[in-house]
């Protein structure tokens, strides 16, 4: 649905893409994570024609967005960084508005903007001023806004900047389910949580460039696949210095941390090697309180790619 | 009807300065026009029976007097209703909204443009029953009405043009609207200035036996494009050639329409300002 190669572009001379490529299947949900001034924010605002590329070619269901503006705009809901929405207009009037800014006939453009006031929850303040809205309100309805004319393609650039934890979760829960109606989304955010909850892929980008983690990966698939590596945190009853010594004496486990009676131990394999651990201990004679083990999340291969760079 | 154009009329009318500015502008047009009368009709310095005033003479005065405020207002306000008319959509940071939808780059101008201009168009019309007036007193008809109206019409067409085309070329509205004030500035006094120091600089080379009316005709040009020259020239007939009011106009639409292109050039490597 997204297919981007080789993307450049500079301003004054200093590249913000310098290369980039990426392929974003039809429906899927897809994050975008870097370190501040990676390139996310600009590669967001080439996909959805507000700027053009210096070089390469990205391409949105199979119109080129620097050829195609037209063709394109109607397929794609972009929502900025720092969106601005008219304070001075009523909830109402500023949707009616939009849905004339996307040509929606008059026989759509009611419905869309009664769906849209369904979906902001905000059918009882239509008549209110934009400006009398909270934070939160003010998202929906900017989400709304941007789906006024059905977009196949939402791209969103750190949409939950400013949210209090409620009106995150709100959010998430809102890209979930247009994630199910079959909108491909990409989505930039500094919050590695939200991706990591909603995302079924995740591009790194960093200086321009695709990133890699640890493994050589540049795009992590965060559901539903084994990872090769699994971190386990144990608690075990008295001192864990024997526990230590049987985990180094297991092959492919590497003892990460060690405080008191807990250990957090490292494992080459899947979650298989992780039970096949937690038996050696058993047999070994430690008496095992809890054994928890998971893949690496996005926040520690978050690290491992960036080495402590902030997101 | 553009979606511009609605969303812009009813932002704007909302505004407390959708009737507090009509009010004033028409209290000024009053007071100028109770002044012009009084200045012409009174002697003030007790020479009366010199010279009474005849009725056209003081229909003229008034007339010109009140067409003269009413541009120097309009003037005054169109680069605050133009220049800030995009800025505001970048410092709001709405521009990007409007860029990624249906809308082109042309709508977007237009819309802008239209809102301004009718704006001030309504200050224009709500002032010709003052202007109307000057009929009574004889000197002025509907000739000159018209043509004035129609001069001041084209003039703020243009100054709004230029506004708008500060508008997208700055990212702040304050920037915007003082370079639009330049040129407003320039082309009211500097022309002035301009004809004067080249005519007296051509007086200093000719000699003592020249007169001004033997100057060249080259030297006039800068006053083409001064709006109040413009406006007064509607009063000078020609009997043959073309009237210099209609050559500027051409002059100030031919200057709108470069504003116009250059704001729409701006306008579509707007999202680089987003």
């Amino acid at each position: 649905m997204i297919e981007i190669e080789e993307l450049r572009k500079s301003y004054n001379g200093r590249p913000a893409l310098d290369g980039f490529s990426l392929l974003v299947e039809e429906g899927e949900l897809f994050g975008l994570v870097g370190p501040n001034g990676a390139g996310k924010t600009t590669l967001i605002k080439i996909l959805s024609t507000l700027l053009p590329a210096d070089g390469g070619r990205a391409r949105i269901a199979g119109h080129d967005v620097a050829a195609e503006p037209r063709a394109v705009r109607p397929l794609v809901g972009y929502l900025s960084d720092v969106p601005g929405l008219y304070q001075d207009m009523r909830v109402s009037e500023f949707l009616e508005f939009f849905a004339d800014a996307f040509r929606l006939p008059r026989g759509r453009k009611r419905p869309a903007v009664e769906r849209a006031l369904e979906r902001a929850g905000l059918i009882e303040r239509r008549s209110a001023f934009v400006e009398e809205l909270s934070l939160g309100l003010k998202q929906r309805l900017l989400l709304a806004k941007t789906l006024l004319h059905e977009p196949r393609v939402l791209l969103l650039d750190e949409p939950a900047t400013g949210l209090d934890p409620l009106a995150r979760i709100d959010l998430r829960g809102q890209l979930k389910t247009l994630n199910r109606e079959g909108v491909t989304i990409l989505i930039s955010s500094h919050i590695l949580s939200d991706l990591e909850d909603i995302c079924s892929r995740v591009a790194l980008i960093a200086a321009g460039r695709n990133a890699a983690d640890a493994e050589g990966r540049s795009v992590l698939t965060l559901q539903a696949v084994e990872s090769p590596r699994v971190s386990c945190d144990i608690e075990v009853v008295g001192d864990a210095a024997a526990a230590a010594q049987a985990v180094e004496h297991f092959g492919g486990a590497r003892l990460v941390e060690q405080a008191g009676n807990r250990l957090r131990v490292e494992l080459t394999g899947s979650s298989e090697r992780a039970a096949a651990l937690l038996q050696h201990l058993v047999r070994a004679g430690i008496a095992v309180l809890r054994f928890d083990s998971r893949g690496p999340g996005l926040e520690e291969r978050y690290r491992e790619a960036f080495r402590g760079q902030r997101p | 009807m553009n979606p511009m154009i609605r969303k812009e009329l009813r932002q704007r009318m909302r505004e407390r300065r959708g009737w507090v500015l009509p009010s004033l502008y028409l209290l000024v047009l009053t007071g100028a026009v109770a002044l012009a009368y009084f200045f012409k009709t009174q002697d003030l310095f007790g020479f009366g029976g010199l010279s009474e005033p005849q009725g056209a003479e003081v229909g003229v005065t008034v007339f010109l007097t009140v067409a003269f405020t009413q541009l120097g207002l309009l003037l005054l306000l169109a680069p605050v209703f133009s220049a800030g008319a995009i800025t505001i959509e970048k410092e709001q940071r709405t521009l990007a909204g409007l860029l990624t939808s249906l809308l082109t780059s042309a709508d977007i101008w237009w819309g802008k443009f239209v809102a301004s201009l009718l704006f001030l168009s309504l200050l224009l019309v709500s002032a010709l029953p003052v202007l109307g007036l000057t009929f009574a007193l004889g000197g002025v008809g509907w000739r000159e009405l018209s043509l004035a109206t129609l001069c001041t019409l084209v003039i703020l067409a243009s100054m709004c043009a230029v506004g708008l085309y500060c508008s997208s070329y700055f990212r702040r509205s304050v920037h915007a609207t003082a370079v639009s004030y330049a040129v407003v500035i320039a082309l009211s006094v500097l022309t002035f200035v301009v004809t004067l120091l080249a005519t007296w600089y051509w007086q200093q080379e000719a000699g003592p036996m020249k007169t001004r009316e033997e100057a060249p005709d080259y030297l006039g040009y800068p006053l083409l494009l001064n709006p109040f020259v413009t406006v007064a020239m509607v009063f000078v007939r020609t009997e043959e050639g073309y009237p210099t009011w209609a050559l500027s106009l051409k002059l100030f639409a031919a200057l709108g329409c470069l504003a116009a292109a250059f704001a729409l050039r701006n306008l579509e490597r707007g999202g680089e300002q987003v």
